[in-house]
């Protein structure tokens, strides 16, 4: 049980945010309750679902497995930091423009992989998409028109 | 809770050799176990700022030496130049999610030797050796003696897995990784890694014989087990059946029964030296999860 | 019904598609209100015991702790919705583990979590039933002594640890079997599933001067849940109000429970707002299950293959207490005879206590499990008969205005045509290689649902301007309903979507809904739309009438929000019309339509029916499925390569949503069928309380072909003829991958999860 706490500087959707935090503190705990980002989502806390996912220094990660004190100096992006107040992005318009999206609870989740898969792919076939997407679970949709979206972002002049 | 990130190994190991203190890597499954109440460290020594712990160097001779805080999308990256990068790469490319394999490491994994997890299969099979070290020096433990049972290592209080090295390649040699799970991303109900030298054709002769066979087997007991001398038999896979027997009974959970995994291994190791002999053209194909 | 400008049939994006794209959509655990608590349960670690006392003065001590509940300090007042035997924290005893016992609300999660730890309960552990075999042995431990006195809203003829008994029989099945030609006959075992919808179960209470609570839930519907809280709290309604928060994904778990009514009595305690949200672990632990079933079924046909009789047993494992099991076993017994014409048909079954979690409401409600025996049988009939599959169901399957089993006429049905569309489409899609080692398999099966039940309103008023607004009581679980009800209105009154408001559904101003449930939002509240719709749309024409001085007759409306003369050019507009209301003479225009399902009745003359659990029901939906699987025969693992599935909606309202339940409900029933299961030790502990061991399917586990097949014949009960979709493709999905499996090996797996053990085991069998 901690109960000291930490200070630490975390550059969070490109503003430095100034933090305390006990030292098991997530990421997905330090976004949800201290900076009111609940953009990211808690479906499991052990690292299984992917609703937690966001993009530190634009790697991949599970908010919920990573101390905030790990952070360090490295840039976070959440779903909410991706449009950069200039309305949404393609991957996000894709989904919902495919029927993609049903209850939404892993909809950032999904929104996150698919940024970071586009960012080194933009040209990734059905198989690079799936496998992208293999670590964030869906409930609703049975998959199929998220990986349509994505295939139709794929096509797309970029 | 105390948190220490400290820069070298000698201050990680000192930190480490309290009671209740615990090693963080990349945190895929002590954060998890945290968060779920299962672990409740006094004390988290963190290894991320330790530079010696990173890096991958090929030596000439092509022999490998990996930094224990390399993740395993950076091993699944890999060139697979050799054999043993072929193996580990298809190894790393099947453990758990994308997200997650950013940030897990192979020090991590080859610390927390879970029986069902992919990495210690994998370096059993190559004759790898785990580097520790501590602050008294390093050491070097071969896998096969370093994982002794269920979370259970060679690694005592205050020693740090700091690299993981294979031998160097021998020319001919071809490996599989073959895991059957129940879903994608899961922890194995059974694997194997194979590891096939072929010697090469002499002239006048027709085809080619297995110099050297080695196999490991993970999830059928409490450590990965291996099968090994089983080349230039006339029957490999049968030999293979035979010493896994001799280990005793595999375990039974909530993935398989005993009885499953005994029926099913044999023709799981089959597979994986089929395919091992098959890639020892230099062709390394994808890992192949048997899904 | 006319309609104007097209809004239903085509598929505009979700109303709330890009909240959840950009990670603005609000759930419950998102929700933070000033001077907020949160709440820890403390649950039972015995699967049955007695309580004997509570030690909570460590508890209370803890600095930063509001306020701390146990079972005796709750009013005394049993909850159920058939039979009342729980409440919402265990009092006297604990009947599984995981049931809350205490709570506490402390100002953070870390404390609230060390306080519930804090608390002490004193039990003296009883004997336990884990299974309903154990449960009805001789001298089984009773879970529920004082059954006979509980209230109970329909009499199931329970005693010891049986909940409820039902039976539903047409003709004479003795006689029929001794004219068959082939009879087949075989047991069924189904496990218990869980929902692991993405978002926990979860609540923020808060709580006004007076005491009168507000409820912020993930629910499926806001006026149960309303009414389960007043009634546990011992309060009128009128003091509890409950607000639906966007919901991430319900399937049936998100009913009312226990954790809504603790929240609400700790804000009242401590006079803050209080959330209470579900960790994964606990919302396996505490929610509820799908109910196992074991179930015994023979079938016969006539030598030409036209079945006549089939003869069902069922045992349903309930769990530590009722919820709608009687309800569950009704529909499972109701769809046991499955959408075929098969004249003489015998199906009992009972429900069974046993000291585990309670099994309740999960999408398909009965029907998976029955349908998981009664389609693999159909496959078992056909080689018995030696007919192809798909042909002995074209053969019986049911027609339009053939009768349903109960005697409910059913005037649409699009069953065989659902079955050569799928047949057809698996012929004649390019042929898929067999992975090496595996042996490729076809399977089909059949489906019936129903989609109407029970009560449901809307309203719809006319604003200043000329939008509209429009409620109802029906919460969106993600499925789409939200957004399929204002196309709806919107098409009735000619104007585009984003002209129609909608709104949260609140119980303090909601007009009423029963629940989210059943597949019934399409019809049932979409029907009560469309009505309301084209009552105001009434209103509307005679205010305009009044305005321009004719009949309402000589009116009619024109797209984009206006009414004029028939012939004429001259037009009055939407706000027009509403400015003169308002005004001018007539008042605010406005429609409300409500109804309880009105269909026919079971006919006594037809059917014997013991002991429904349920008032009337029907509007019954048809589908079939076809699967391509390969199954490896050295580890019996199964792979779903490619999956058509035809449905028969009536109307898509918006087709994309239509696809998207009929693919999703198809993989949640792959779940059921080969990876998913909750597996209690002998102590009674859930073992299986993380989604490492829960095993749900994701991404490479699927196929990525899953090809859904909208058919439209409309129900003539419904103004636009649509009917529901939410729940049949999940219930076909296991029976067609056991006839795949059958298919490709000869092996018949009669137990599910169809993991790829039992899959070898049943190919030794078969051996």
């Amino acid at each position: 049980m901690s109960s000291r706490k930490i200070h630490c500087t975390l550059e969070v959707n490109h503003v430095e945010q100034d933090l305390l935090v006990h030292a098991d503190e997530t990421l997905l705990d330090v976004l949800r309750e201290q900076l009111a980002l609940c953009g990211t989502k808690r479906g499991c806390n052990h690292g299984v679902c992917g609703a937690c996912n966001v993009l530190v220094d634009g790697m991949l990660v599970r908010a919920c497995l990573m101390l905030a004190v790990e952070v360090d100096q490295r840039p976070v992006v959440t779903v909410e930091g991706l449009a950069d107040g200039r309305g949404y992005t393609d991957i996000q318009q894709a989904l919902v423009a495919a029927g993609a999206i049903q209850c939404g609870f892993c909809t950032p989740g999904f929104v996150m992989a698919l940024t970071a898969l586009f960012a080194r792919e933009p040209r990734p076939d059905r198989d690079t998409i799936r496998n992208a997407l293999s670590g964030n679970l869906c409930r609703c949709s049975g998959y199929v028109k998220i990986v349509e979206a994505a295939e139709r972002l794929a096509e797309l002049p970029r | 809770m105390e948190y220490l990130a400290p820069e070298t190994l000698d201050d990680a190991c000192r930190a480490l050799a309290s009671d209740g203190a615990y090693c963080l890597a990349g945190g895929q499954s002590l954060v998890a176990m945290m968060n779920l109440g299962l672990a409740t460290p006094e004390r988290l020594v963190s290894l991320r700022r330790i530079a010696a712990l990173r890096g991958i160097e090929t030596a000439t001779d092509g022999a490998l030496r990996i930094g224990a805080m390399t993740t395993h999308a950076e091993l699944a990256g890999l060139d697979e130049g050799t054999a043993a990068a072929s193996l580990l790469a298809q190894t790393a490319r099947v453990v758990a999610y994308p997200a997650v394999r950013n940030r897990g490491t192979i020090g991590g994994s080859v610390a927390l030797a879970d029986p069902a997890a992919d990495y210690p299969v994998a370096l059993v099979a190559l004759d790898g050796i785990i580097e520790i070290a501590s602050d008294r020096g390093t050491r070097s433990v071969p896998a096969r003696d370093f994982f002794r049972g269920m979370f259970e290592t060679s690694l005592a209080p205050g020693e740090i897995v700091a690299a993981v090295r294979l031998p160097a390649p021998r020319p001919g040699t071809g490996v599989a990784y073959e895991k059957l799970c129940v879903v994608a991303g899961d922890f194995a109900i059974v694997s194997v890694a194979a590891v096939v030298t072929v010697e090469e054709n002499a002239p006048g002769t027709t085809g080619a014989r297995d110099t050297d066979i080695q196999v490991a087997v993970g999830g059928y007991g409490m450590k990965p087990i291996l099968l090994s001398a089983l080349g230039r038999l006339d029957d490999p896979v049968g030999a293979a059946a035979q010493q896994l027997a001799s280990h005793g009974d595999p375990p039974g959970d909530h993935r398989a029964s005993s009885a499953y995994r005994r029926r099913v291994t044999p023709a799981l190791i089959e597979r994986a030296v089929a395919a091992a002999r098959e890639n020892s053209r230099r062709r390394p194909l994808r890992a192949r999860e048997r899904s | 019904m006319d309609t104007l400008n097209g809004a239903v049939g085509t598929s505009p994006p979700r109303l709330d598609a890009m909240d959840k794209a950009s990670g603005r959509a609000r759930y419950a655990d998102d929700i933070r209100l000033p001077g907020m608590l949160h709440a820890a349960v403390h649950t039972s670690p015995h699967a049955h015991a007695r309580i004997l006392g509570y030690r909570t003065e460590a508890a209370r001590s803890i600095p930063g702790v509001h306020a701390v509940v146990t079972g005796a300090d709750i009013a005394d007042v049993r909850y159920g919705g058939i039979v009342k035997d729980e409440s919402m924290l265990a009092r006297g005893k604990v009947r599984y583990v995981g049931e809350p016992v205490a709570a506490v609300a402390a100002a953070d999660v870390r404390t609230a979590l060390r306080a519930a730890a804090a608390i002490e309960v004193d039990y003296e552990p009883l004997p336990a039933v884990l299974s309903p075999d154990a449960a009805l042995a001789q001298d089984a431990p009773l879970l529920h002594e004082a059954f006979a006195q509980y209230v109970k809203s329909v009499d199931g003829a329970g005693h010891g640890n049986v909940v409820f008994e039902s039976a539903i029989s047409e003709g004479d099945v003795e006689r029929a079997f001794a004219e068959c030609g082939a009879v087949v006959e075989a047991r069924w075992q189904t496990q218990a599933q869980q929902h692991v919808y993405l978002e926990t179960n979860g609540c923020v209470a808060d709580v006004d001067a007076t005491g009168r609570i507000t409820l912020y839930a993930t629910c499926q519907s806001v006026h149960h849940l309303q009414q389960r809280v007043a009634e546990e709290l011992a309060e009128s309604m009128a003091r509890i109000r409950v607000v639906a928060t966007r919901v991430g994904g319900g399937f049936g778990g998100k009913h009312a429970s226990n954790l809504h009514s603790i929240a609400a009595w700790l804000a009242r305690a401590a006079r803050r707002p209080v959330k209470l949200v579900l960790s994964r672990m606990q919302d396996f632990e505490i929610q509820r299950s799908r109910h196992p079933a074991q179930i015994w079924m023979k079938t016969g046909a006539r030598t030409d293959g036209t079945i006549i009789a089939r003869d069902v047993r069922m045992v349903l494992d309930g769990g530590a207490y009722a919820d709608e099991s009687p309800a569950v076993l009704a529909f499972a017994l109701l769809m046991s005879r499955g959408p075929y014409r098969i004249p003489n048909v015998r199906a009992q079954g009972k429900v069974v206590y046993t000291n585990k979690l309670r099994a309740g409401s999960f999408r398909g409600f009965g029907n998976p499990q029955a349908s998981f025996a009664g389609e693999s049988q159909i496959d078992d009939l056909a080689v018995a008969l030696r007919m192809d599959p798909c042909e002995l169901r074209l053969r019986n399957a049911m027609q339009p205005n053939d009768t349903a089993f109960g005697g409910h006429a059913v005037p649409s049905c699009a069953l065989r045509e659902a079955l050569t569309t799928v047949r057809d489409a698996q012929r004649a899609a390019p042929p898929l290689a067999a992975r090496a080692g595996t042996r490729r398999g076809v399977g089909f099966a059949a489906m019936s649902h129903i989609s109407g039940l029970m009560g449901t309103s809307a309203t719809v008023q006319l604003r200043t301007d000329g939008s509209i607004a429009l409620a109802t009581g029906c919460v969106d679980l993600g499925q789409g309903a939200d957004t399929a009800m204002v196309q709806i209105c919107a098409d009735l009154l000619g104007v585009p979507i984003e002209r129609v408001s909608y709104a949260q559904q609140d119980s303090d101003i909601s007009p009423y809904n029963w629940k989210t449930a059943g597949s019934r939002s399409t019809y049932m509240t979409g029907r009560a739309v469309a009505t309301a719709t084209t009552e105001m749309r009434g209103r509307m024409l005679d205010q305009a009438a009044k305005m321009m001085e004719c009949a309402p007759s000589d009116l009619e409306l024109r797209p984009g929000g206006a009414i004029g003369l028939v012939g004429v050019p001259k037009v009055v507009s939407f706000k027009e019309v509403a400015l003169h209301s308002l005004f001018r003479s007539g008042g605010p225009i406005a429609a409300t339509h409500g109804f309880v399902f009105d269909g026919p009745p079971f006919d006594p003359k037809r059917a014997s029916i013991h002991r429904l659990a349920f008032s009337n029901l029907g509007i019954y939906t048809f589908g079939a499925h076809c699967v391509e699987v390969d199954v490896d025969m050295t580890t019996g693992k199964v792979d779903v390569r490619r999956a058509w599935c035809a449905h028969d909606v009536g109307r898509a309202i918006n087709r994309v949503s239509c696809e998207g339940q009929i693919q999703g409900g198809f993989v949640q029933g792959m779940g059921y069928a080969l990876t998913e299961a909750m597996h209690w030790n002998e102590d009674g502990w859930l073992t299986t309380t993380t989604l490492a061991d829960y095993k749900v399917p994701g991404m490479l586990d699927v196929p990525a072909e899953i090809h859904p097949f909208v058919l439209e014949h409309p129900e003539p009960s419904h103004p636009m003829g649509a009917k529901g979709i939410g729940e049949p493709s999940l219930v076909g999905a296991a029976p067609a991958i056991a006839n795949a499996i059958r298919d490709a090996t000869g092996a018949r797996v009669t137990t599910l999860p169809m993991m790829p053990e039992r899959v070898l085991e049943a190919m030794e069998v078969t051996r």
